[in-house]
């Protein structure tokens, strides 16, 4: 069992050094390491819903979103009036001293982190009493309402959309800001994974797992079903927020529908990436992201105009052949490698049974 | 679990593999005797029509400078090339690949995408990394305000899109206020022309009596139509790039709804008056650009050979879409030949002091990065029989016609 955990230090170890050098192994992809970050963090946010409570959720892209506003609107909130900067050119008269902005955005993903958890609470207690599909389609509406009527607030952009603070200027080194945003993101992601796979392997994760498999039965059981299922999705909100506020200070312009709440993309690219990956697996999402996004990165120009009918090529794909994903597919091939006892005599069995 | 550890190594080190031998065929912003320019353009997604017009724009420009000799700096004459990527019409993706144009592809110059939102959302790259960015396409008054360095547009800002519209229709009512229904796309570009109808409204007494905001991606206005019909203002005032533009005339025309003028935007880029013919007459429209205008250069000749050529080589008529952004390599040709240099902040330079006269129109750009020499213009679709043609009625020097007003009663209209 020791050696186990040895073998596991030096995988994690290795992932970090790589993690912290990879901005200067590679300076010329900081931001799209950014984005697989990021993408990674929305797709094992999703698996704690879609793959491991088996609610499948189109609305994580509303936490996102609301990260995102918050975090800019914090930011600019605290040290200048936020409808003079939203109306028109506002970072031209106003300029965040270096100090500024770092606490701004410091205070701004606090807040995008823990307003999420609560909008996911309260919502939840509305919602997550429904199931199955009706669940996913409420879900479903729940980003696209966001997304119009954050379009029709004046005081964050509405149509017009909100240019987040640019990077203080004092900070001549033009990759700073490129290095600044991949390690936050990247902070992020340890911190979302440690938290995942410490819920791996507690009772949370099995009550989770009672819940997707017979809800009815779970109750039965005496478990609070409700309970566990709205602070299954605070975690995933409280992560998917400060994602989202990550992201809007990278992109730097945020715009209601397009790129806040962006459920046309982002939202529909965490489920892929976590179903493509296999859900309700720790590594899954990781791997599912990852794959997606070179795929997305590595391809998509190269088929320019083709590239949303590859997409739906590949969603077809997985789930012809990949139904329970890569994770899921490897363990069927090679199940004594996940730590599965097989019994010899029971596969011949099986075997003879075909 | 060991298994698995290893499975994971491998597939890491064939990525770093993989991204090692990318990183070390990076491109140089002159390769030869090009000079690489970047453009994330929308070739999908809900602005692809004019993306594509934008394109075509480019690629014609950039064929016609390149066969009348190139662009000669320090004595040796360079051909322009251009990396194309395609933005979905998504601001994050359009962001994403500003920066990858940059800073893998190495592109020191940049051409503008396809919309004010997408500009808005590449311009604070640019501006991160100083790279000159001539844009066609990116009007919204927004973006000349925030004291960009690097953005230079060849189109006069939104705001001034269907302001005279409204001095016309005041004009019409014998100097009086008008009654105003509006209805814009909840986009940055529709935005600021909205902002633009409120000063004139301001200015001349009117009143708005519809204010409606349209979703994107727009393809039913029956509501504010509806209240049109019952509260029957002077002018309808629509604007929601080309579907906006092609809704407003279907929807218009199936519920019959009486204005005496309706001022739209995108009229060509949508080819109303191909689609849509006699329903779509006496639309009165915004452009930047008219063929029958009679600015001219040595390049392309004047608007109506502009368009000859556009025709032959891709099938329609030139929306002003396609001419702008034809006008921005003509600028940075004329840029970096007064620059004779590959200097950024030289080409820079060379683009504030720009001062030439397009087949598109004359161009000078003003503190903000906007163009200032150029006015707006405005045509209205007028029908013979059936065949339906754009024709110039605003401002005076150019027309060829006569503003046709009011709009007669769909019951009228044969």
């Amino acid at each position: 069992m020791n050696k186990v955990k040895q073998k596991d230090l030096i995988l994690y170890s290795g992932l970090i050094i790589l993690g912290l050098a990879a901005p200067y192994l590679f300076s010329a992809f900081k931001v799209q390491l950014t984005y697989l970050c990021v993408l990674i963090v929305l797709a094992m946010t999703w698996n704690l819903q879609g793959g491991e409570m088996g609610y499948n959720t189109f609305g994580n892209i509303l936490f996102y979103g609301l990260g995102m506003y918050l975090t800019a609107s914090v930011q600019v909130g605290m040290f200048f009036p936020l409808a003079e900067w939203t109306e028109s050119g506002g970072e031209k008269t106003f300029v965040h001293t270096t100090a500024q902005y770092f606490q701004g955005i410091g205070v701004g993903l606090l807040v995008s982190a823990i307003v999420p958890a609560i909008v996911a609470g309260a919502i939840g207690y509305a919602i997550l009493g429904l199931r199955g599909h009706y669940f996913a389609i409420c879900t479903l509406g729940l980003g696209i309402a966001a997304g119009e009527i954050a379009g029709g607030i004046e005081i964050i952009g509405a149509g017009q959309g909100f240019t987040t603070p640019p990077f203080p200027a004092e900070i001549v080194d033009t990759e700073a800001r490129g290095k600044f945003f991949y390690f936050l993101s990247f902070a992020l992601l340890i911190g979302t994974f440690v938290f995942v796979k410490y819920i791996y392997g507690s009772r949370f994760r099995l009550i989770l797992n009672a819940i997707r498999d017979n809800e009815d039965k779970a109750e039965a059981m005496g478990i609070q079903t409700m309970k566990y299922k709205i602070v299954g999705w605070m975690c995933s909100a409280f992560f998917c927020g400060l994602a989202g506020g990550i992201m809007g200070g990278l992109i730097g312009y945020i715009d209601s529908t397009d790129v806040a709440f962006d459920g046309r993309e982002m939202g529909v690219f965490m489920v892929l990436m976590a179903i493509l990956g296999g859900k309700g697996t720790l590594w899954g999402p990781v791997i599912g992201a990852t794959l997606f996004h070179f795929f997305k990165e590595g391809l998509w120009t190269l088929i320019l105009g083709w590239q949303y009918v590859a997409l739906g090529v590949l969603i077809v794909v997985i789930v012809v052949y990949f139904p329970e994903g890569l994770m899921g597919w490897l363990r069927e091939k090679y199940p004594e490698r996940f730590g599965e006892v097989i019994d010899d005599k029971d596969r011949k069995a099986q075997v003879e049974l075909k | 679990m060991n298994k698995i550890a290893k499975l994971f190594v491998t597939f890491i080190s064939a990525i770093t593999l993989a991204l090692v031998s990318f990183t070390s065929s990076s491109f140089a912003k002159v390769e030869g005797e090009y000079i690489v320019l970047g453009s994330a353009i929308s070739l999908t997604g809900k602005y692809s029509s004019n993306g594509v017009h934008t394109q075509n724009g480019y690629n014609m420009a950039v064929d016609r400078i390149n066969k009348m000799g190139g662009v000669e700096v320090q004595g040796k004459k360079y051909k322009f090339e251009i990396i194309y990527y395609d933005d979905e019409s998504n601001p994050k993706r359009a962001a994403q690949l500003a920066e990858r144009l940059i800073k893998q592809d190495g592109v020191h110059y940049m051409l503008g995408p396809y919309s004010s939102g997408l500009t808005k959302a590449i311009a604070p790259v640019t501006e991160k990394y100083k790279i000159p960015m001539v844009e066609a396409n990116g009007a919204s008054r927004s973006l000349f305000t925030k004291g960009y360095k690097y953005l230079f547009a060849v189109l006069s800002p939104a705001n001034q899109y269907l302001e005279v519209a409204i001095d016309l229709a005041v004009e019409k009512n014998g100097g009086k206020g008008v009654r105003i229904a509006q209805a814009f796309e909840q986009d940055a570009f529709s935005q600021d022309v909205r902002l633009g109808i409120l000063d004139a409204a301001k200015r001349t007494g009117s009143e708005i009596i519809i204010d409606d905001k349209l979703p994107k991606e727009l393809n039913d206005m029956a509501a504010t139509l509806a209240k049109v019909k019952a509260t029957k203002p002077d002018v309808l005032v629509v604007s929601g790039h080309t579907k906006g533009a092609l809704t407003a005339i279907r929807q218009i025309s199936e519920m019959k709804v009486d204005v005496p003028m309706l001022a739209m935007t995108h009229c060509d880029a949508a080819k109303l008056s191909k689609q849509h013919g006699k329903k779509s007459e006496y639309a009165l429209c915004a452009s930047q650009w008219h063929k029958n205008l009679s600015y001219k250069d040595k390049f392309f000749g004047g608007g109506k050979k502009y368009a000859r050529d556009f025709q032959k080589e891709f099938g329609y008529d030139p929306p002003y879409q396609s001419a702008e952004s034809s006008a921005a390599l003509l600028v940075f040709k004329d840029a970096f030949e007064r620059a004779n240099s590959f200097d950024r902040d030289a080409v820079r330079d060379a683009l504030v002091d720009t001062e030439m006269q397009t087949f598109y129109g004359n161009i000078k750009f003003g503190p903000g990065g906007q163009n200032i020499a150029k006015p707006m213009i405005l045509f209205q679709v007028r029908c013979k029989g059936d065949d339906c043609e754009n024709r110039v009625v605003a401002p005076t020097k150019w027309a060829s016609d006569k503003f046709y007003h009011p709009i007669p009663k769909w019951s009228e209209r044969s």
